[in-house]
């Protein structure tokens, strides 16, 4: 674990530096911890794939204290308590105008439309972390085989619920937004209702498995 | 009973704003607020409330009816605006009429303007804050934009004081920006040589502000950026700061504002935050350069600038003229 300074009020505490199961355990296990700390003067805890991100409060700490701090409370994470990871099924429509995209992705892999839809729904994928907008979950690993580079030119606007994939990752945009993803599908499940609590469907260590729906 | 303000123009584009959403980084929501944090504050100091919704506009052509006594203020971008015939200063309060309209004839310097009210717009916190998120549709009016015939009810009225920010507490917003940056993460990522045009003083490379640009970030125009021979186009996806400039692999700058908490470019700088609010007032083909500061000069500039948002904090009231 290091932890670097990365503005005025914000510091990295780094576990890793490529995507990968036990760096995501570790980068899990200090995001609930931190929770659990329960610090007034950390304002925002952001964790991803390799590294959390911490934004504090500068007229209550500052960068050293804080930082000698968390590497006190984060040196063991063994014994954190981790809240049961969800699972979570999402039914996909593939193909079509849901998934304007499945026919370049199975032409890219050379498998058929079904293929690439039968090994996108075989995986249980993790949620990695959750942003880019509200709710947007990066999910792996995905299939090597069904594996597709991103769009040159992203989109500007796909609509709510649509499924991509780029390079390992899949995931599911919650809502209409720009797009730099291979769309292969789309589903009704709302994955972000800053009217309902929880607000976001999934949290970083959530599984999910997609099902075809014809 | 709760005065009524019509929008009778909505300008290019007006929202509702706050401070921000916080706490939510860790589901993607990010903060939203007000990219001219400042001019909040100041709004805030002449209205005498903190953190209540306020207006963030942009273009000419504004316009606001009142059907009450109310007071009301704006700040941020300099522009020409008249209480029916009468002049306002700018950065002050000033009392309506009931009847009286509120137009915004035309900007002088900068980009973004605000305007708030000495009471709360009726609308409700959406995760703790009024701030719109434009993208996802959610807090504000509705999560959307003003529209020409919204009426905002204007709950707990109050008769206060007016008042003036002094013209030594309004910052300059014209362009050439000049904005003060510190090494982002993967600032090795670049060659020395372009590290040193894009930062270091004496081989300041400018930037144009590209038509690409909203309240999600803006694109810069310029010579671009060149990557070490090893380094990757792209990084492992994670947490940025509002300010952040990434780099995407054509080398050409983007500044991240507040609506994203990730991001996979490599980040080349984070402006420092006592200038960040200069970032609201950045618009197409304006000129940008940067400017290498450590951190221990980036606390320092902050510190500065929150000195000056004590001053605003303790306005003097001014006579009435």
């Amino acid at each position: 674990m290091i932890i670097k300074r990365y503005a005025e009020n914000a510091l990295r505490i780094i576990f890793g530096n490529q995507i990968d199961m036990e760096v995501h355990e570790q980068v899990r296990r200090a995001f609930f911890l931190l929770l659990s700390l329960q610090l007034n003067d950390i304002k925002e805890i952001i964790p991803s794939f390799c590294a959390c991100l911490v934004i504090y409060d500068d007229d209550l700490t500052s960068y050293d204290p804080l930082a000698e701090l968390l590497r006190e409370r984060l040196a063991d994470l063994s014994a954190v308590e981790l809240p049961p990871p969800q699972v979570h099924e999402i039914p996909v429509h593939y193909g079509g105008d849901y998934g304007p995209d499945l026919s370049f992705v199975a032409g890219h892999c050379r498998l058929s439309a079904a293929e690439v839809i039968e090994r996108h729904c075989a995986e249980t994928y993790t949620v990695f972390t959750v942003g880019f907008t509200p709710g947007f979950p990066y999910l792996g690993t995905l299939d090597e085989s069904i594996a597709a580079p991103r769009l040159e030119t992203p989109r500007t606007r796909v609509p709510a619920g649509s499924v991509g994939i780029a390079q390992r990752q899949t995931g599911i945009y919650p809502f209409e937004s720009p797009a730099g993803w291979r769309i292969i599908g789309r589903t009704d499940v709302r994955l972000f209702d800053p009217a309902r609590h929880p607000y976001s469907l999934m949290q970083i260590g959530d599984k999910v498995r997609f099902i075809e729906e014809r | 009973m709760t005065p009524a303000i019509t929008v009778r123009n909505p300008g290019l584009l007006s929202l509702i704003v706050d401070l921000g959403r916080t706490g939510f980084g860790a589901v993607g929501v990010p903060s939203s607020s007000a990219l001219d944090r400042y001019a909040c504050q100041a709004l805030y100091s002449l209205l005498d409330c903190a953190n209540a919704p306020l207006l963030e506009i942009i273009g000419p052509r504004f316009a606001l009816q009142f059907d009450a006594d109310v007071v009301c203020a704006i700040t941020g971008a300099r522009v020409k605006a008249f209480l029916d015939d009468t002049p306002l200063r700018p950065w002050a309060s000033f009392h309506t009429k009931k009847g009286s309209m509120l137009r915004v004839k035309e900007i002088t310097e900068g980009f973004r303007y605000y305007i708030g009210f000495a009471g709360t717009i009726k609308t409700d916190a959406v995760m703790g804050s009024y701030t719109t998120n434009l993208e996802c549709r959610f807090g504000g009016l509705n999560g959307a934009p003003l529209t020409s015939g919204a009426i905002l009810h204007l709950e707990d009225s109050r008769e206060i004081e007016t008042n003036v920010v002094p013209l030594n507490l309004i910052p300059p917003m014209n362009s050439p920006h000049i904005l003060h940056v510190m090494e982002g993460p993967e600032a090795d990522s670049f060659t020395a040589d372009s590290r040193r045009h894009f930062w270091e003083k004496g081989f300041h490379e400018l930037f144009t502000v590209s038509t690409n640009l909203n309240r999600t970030g803006i694109r810069l125009e310029g010579t671009p950026l060149v990557f070490m021979p090893e380094a990757p186009k792209s990084i492992v996806s994670e947490g940025i700061v509002s300010g952040t400039v990434q780099v995407p692999g054509d080398g050409l700058p983007i500044i991240q504002l507040h609506e994203r908490t990730i991001g996979g470019y490599a980040r080349v700088a984070v402006i420092a935050r006592a200038d960040q609010d200069r970032l609201a007032h950045l618009k197409a083909g304006d000129l940008v350069c940067f400017e290498r500061i450590s951190l221990e000069e980036g606390e320092r500039l902050w510190m500065e600038k929150k000195n000056r948002i004590d001053k605003l904090r303790y306005l003097s009231v001014s006579p009435h003229e």
